[in-house]
C-alpha cells in the first residue's frame, strides 16, 4: 500500500530533484534551464515537503525549503502527488511575473522528465538515450530510497535496521550515489562515496535497467556478478528491504 | 600456490539461472552464502569423500562448511552409507512407518539427556516450528521471546514485519531480548505478564557479522528459573550446534535442562531427517497437534541416524569436534599473528567464527576469504564454520599453511592497512 506523504516526498526529492540530472544530460532542457535571469519555484505542500527549484545558467538545483520566487501552494501530499501525475494544476500565490516559465518552460521540462523517466521502447532502442534514461532512473531509485526510508511505515523499519555508515551505488564506469545512514535516517547524495563502508554495484546499464524495471531477477543477477554487493553486508541486506518498496511507489 | 579457477562451475551456473530461481537459492547459494567476490569460490559439487568435496572443474577443497553443519562425521562415511543401503533394499517411504522409528526414537531418547520423547521430521525449521506450536498449545500463550540476531529457520513466525512476503500479524507476538541480559529478560518478561508461550534460543548467540559470545556464567540457569517461575517454554534450537559440543544436547553442555530441544543437522550425517526432543510434560500436547509430512517417517535417515550416533559416541563426540576446532583455530590464530593481522576467532572451537578486524566494512576479510577458498580451503565469509570427525592432522596443518599464504596476499595487496 502507498502512503500519500511517503509518495510526496518520492515525488518532490526523487522525482523533481531528476530534473537537476535532466539539465545535465539533456541539451534541450539545458536551454530551458537558461532564463534570462535565476528563476526559481517553491513548493509548499501542505503537511507535506517543502523545496525550491532555482533553474540558472542551463543548470536546475533543488534545495530544502519554499523560498521560491514563484510560490506554488498544494493543499495536501495527495494534491502535491497529483500535481505530479498531471491530473491537478497548482495555485501560485506569488512571483506572477515569472508565471510565464511556469507555464511555458517548467511544463517542457517536466514533459521531457517524463520521456526519459517513462521511456518508450522505440526510444530506448537509441543507446545513447537509453544510458541517459536509465542514468536518470538510477537517480530516481537512490533518491527514492532515503524518501521511503524516512517516512514510509514499512521503509522505515527496515531503515532502523541499517547499520550507521555509507553506501556507495554505482552503475560500473557511470552514474554514482551515495547514502548515508545515520540512526536509521537516509540521506542520499549524487556524488561518488569518498569512504563507503559497502556497495551496491550494477556492472552495467542494461543490468540497471532490467533490475529497475523489473525484467532482471535480481538474485540471479548477483549469482553471475552481474550485480555486486560487497563489504558490510547487513548494510545492503536491510536497503534491499527498501528496495522492495520502491517498486511498489514507482511501479 | 596455485588458485584454483572455475569454469565449468560458471557454465553449470548460467544453464542454472534459466531454470532455477537464483540459480542456486538459499544460504548455499552464491547470493545469499556471501561469496564475495562470487568468481573465487566453485558454485557445483562434483563429489565428496570425508573431509573434502571435489567441483565440477575438479579442483578440491577442505570442506570447513560441512554443507552448513549436516556432514559430522565425514562426506559419504562408510558405516553410515552401508547402513542406508541396506534398508533402501528392505523399506524407505512405506504406509506403515518401518519399526526402525521407534529404534531411532529410543536411540534419541538414551542420547540426549533432557529427552523424553522425540518427534522427527525433516529440516530444522520444521522441529524449531513445532517447538513454538507446542508452547503456544500447552499454554495457551502467544508471544514469543527471541534473542536479538537470531535464527530459527525461515518458517513466517521467524521473519521481520518489513519483508514482502510477510504479514504484520505474523510476527506481532515477537518479542525481542539481548543475550545475556537477565535483566532485560526480566523486564520483558514484566511486561508482558501471562501471556508469553516460549522463549527460544541457540546455545550461543552464532549469529552472522558479529564476534560470536557465549553464554555469561549462570546465565542459562537464569532464563531456566525464570522460565519455570512465568509457566513459558524454554525452547533451545540446538539445530546448528547440536552434537559439536555434546552428544547429549548443548543444554546438557552449559548445563541446563530445555523442555523443548531442536535438532538436525548433526543427527544422520547428511541423511535427511530432523528431530525434536521434548520433556514429558507436553508430550501430550505434541501428540495433539496435526503435523506431518511425505517423508517424514522414511526409514533410510532413520536408520542413517542410527549408524550416525553411535559411530560418534565411538570417536569421541561432541569432545572430540571441541578438541578439532581448537588446532584448527591453533594454527589460523598463529597464520595471523605472524602476518600482523588481527584475526578476531569467537564461538564454540567446533563452530568457530572468524572475522578480521582490521576495518569496519569487513572487505579486508572478505578478500582474505576468497584467496583461502582459490586455493582449496572451503570457508564463507560471514557464517561460522564446522568441524567433522575424519578431518586429520595433515588436512588442519595444510589449512594452517594456506592461512599464512592468503594473510601474505592480503598484506601485500593492502600496504596502507598492513605497514611493514
Amino acid at each position: 500500500m502507498k502512503d500519500q506523504n511517503a509518495l510526496a516526498y518520492i515525488n518532490m526529492f526523487a522525482v523533481l530533484k531528476d530534473l537537476e540530472k535532466l539539465c545535465e544530460l539533456d541539451a534541450e532542457a539545458k536551454a530551458l534551464a537558461t532564463p534570462t535571469k535565476p528563476i526559481s519555484i517553491g513548493f509548499n505542500v501542505g503537511n507535506g515537503p517543502q523545496a525550491t527549484l532555482t533553474f540558472a545558467d542551463g543548470k536546475c538545483t533543488m534545495t530544502e525549503g519554499r523560498t521560491g520566487q514563484i510560490k506554488l501552494k498544494l493543499a495536501s501530499p495527495e494534491a502535491f502527488n497529483l500535481m505530479v501525475d498531471g491530473k491537478k494544476n497548482p495555485l501560485p500565490y506569488g512571483g506572477f511575473t515569472k508565471l510565464k516559465f511556469l507555464l511555458n518552460d517548467f511544463t517542457k521540462l517536466t514533459d521531457l522528465l517524463n520521456k526519459y523517466l517513462r521511456a518508450d521502447e522505440a526510444s530506448l532502442k537509441d543507446r545513447a538515450f537509453f544510458e541517459k534514461s536509465t542514468t536518470m532512473m538510477f537517480y530516481l531509485v537512490a533518491n527514492a530510497l532515503s524518501a521511503i526510508g524516512d517516512y514510509d511505515e514499512i521503509g522505515r523499519l527496515s531503515a532502523s535496521k541499517i547499520p550507521d555508515g555509507s553506501i556507495s551505488m554505482e552503475i560500473a564506469g557511470g552514474p554514482c550515489a551515495e547514502i548515508v545512514v545515520k540512526n536509521g535516517h537516509m540521506t542520499t547524495y549524487n556524488r561518488k562515496a569518498a569512504n563507503p563502508r559497502s556497495y551496491m554495484i550494477f556492472a552495467d546499464f542494461d543490468t540497471a535497467r532490467g533490475l529497475f524495471d523489473g525484467t532482471t531477477e535480481s538474485m540471479s543477477a548477483l549469482a553471475q556478478s552481474k550485480l555486486i554487493m560487497k563489504g558490510f553486508i547487513p548494510m545492503i541486506e536491510h536497503l534491499n528491504m527498501v528496495l522492495t518498496r520502491v517498486a511498489v511507489y514507482l511501479a | 600456490m596455485n588458485t584454483y579457477i572455475y569454469p565449468k562451475s560458471d557454465e553449470m551456473l548460467k544453464r542454472a539461472t534459466k531454470v532455477i530461481p537464483a540459480g542456486i537459492y538459499g544460504h548455499q547459494g552464491p547470493a545469499e552464502g556471501c561469496h564475495i567476490p562470487i568468481s573465487a569460490y566453485p558454485k557445483y559439487c562434483d563429489h565428496a569423500k570425508g573431509s573434502y568435496y571435489w567441483d565440477l572443474d575438479g579442483n578440491r577443497f577442505i570442506d570447513y562448511m560441512c554443507a552448513y553443519g549436516p556432514n559430522i562425521l565425514g562426506y559419504c562415511d562408510d558405516d553410515v552409507n552401508a547402513a542406508a543401503k541396506a534398508q533402501m533394499d528392505i523399506a524407505d517411504c512405506t504406509t506403515a512407518p518401518s519399526y526402525k522409528m521407534v529404534e531411532f526414537a529410543e536411540l534419541m531418547t538414551d542420547t540426549v539427556a533432557m529427552a523424553d520423547w522425540a518427534f522427527f521430521a525433516k529440516n530444522g525449521g520444521d522441529t524449531t516450528t513445532l517447538a513454538v506450536l507446542i508452547s503456544r498449545a500447552a499454554t495457551s500463550k502467544k508471544k514469543i521471546i527471541f534473542v536479538k540476531g537470531y535464527y530459527h529457520g525461515v518458517h513466517q513466525w521467524t521473519q521481520s514485519a518489513d519483508a514482502p512476503w510477510v504479514l504484520k500479524g505474523e510476527v506481532e507476538n515477537n518479542l525481542m531480548v539481548n543475550f545475556n541480559d537477565i535483566a532485560g529478560l526480566k523486564k520483558v518478561i514484566e511486561e508482558n505478564k501471562d501471556d508469553i508461550a516460549c522463549f527460544i534460543g541457540t546455545p550461543y548467540m552464532h549469529g552472522n557479522f558479529v564476534d560470536n559470545v557465549l553464554p555469561a556464567e549462570g546465565y542459562w540457569q537464569a532464563v531456566r528459573k525464570l522460565c519455570t517461575d512465568n509457566g513459558i517454554v524454554l525452547i533451545i534450537d540446538d539445530v546448528r550446534a547440536g552434537f559439536r559440543l555434546d552428544i547429549a544436547g548443548s543444554d546438557h553442555y552449559y548445563g541446563f535442562e530445555a523442555d523443548l530441544l531442536c535438532l538436525c543437522k548433526g543427527i544422520a550425517n547428511g541423511y535427511n531427517v530432523s528431530c525434536l526432543c521434548g520433556k514429558d510434560f507436553l508430550k501430550s500436547t505434541a501428540s495433539s497437534i496435526t503435523y506431518t509430512g511425505s517423508y517424514w517417517m522414511s526409514a533410510v535417515p532413520f536408520v542413517a541416524g542410527i549408524a550416525c550416533i553411535n559411530k560418534m559416541k565411538a570417536l569421541g563426540g561432541g569432545a572430540k569436534h571441541l578438541e578439532l576446532g581448537r588446532k584448527i583455530c591453533s594454527g589460523l590464530s598463529k597464520a595471523a599473528k605472524e602476518n600482523g593481522v588481527k584475526l578476531s576467532i569467537s564461538g564454540e572451537p567446533s563452530l568457530f567464527y572468524l572475522m578480521i578486524q582490521d576495518d569496519n566494512s569487513l572487505l579486508l576479510h572478505q578478500e582474505w576469504i576468497a584467496e583461502m577458498v582459490k586455493r582449496g580451503i572451503f570457508l564463507t565469509n560471514h557464517h561460522n564454520h564446522f568441524t567433522n570427525l575424519s578431518l586429520t592432522d595433515e588436512d588442519i596443518n595444510f589449512t594452517a599453511v594456506v592461512a599464512d599464504e592468503a594473510f601474505k596476499v592480503l598484506t601485500k595487496n593492502h600496504p596502507e592497512v598492513y605497514k611493514k
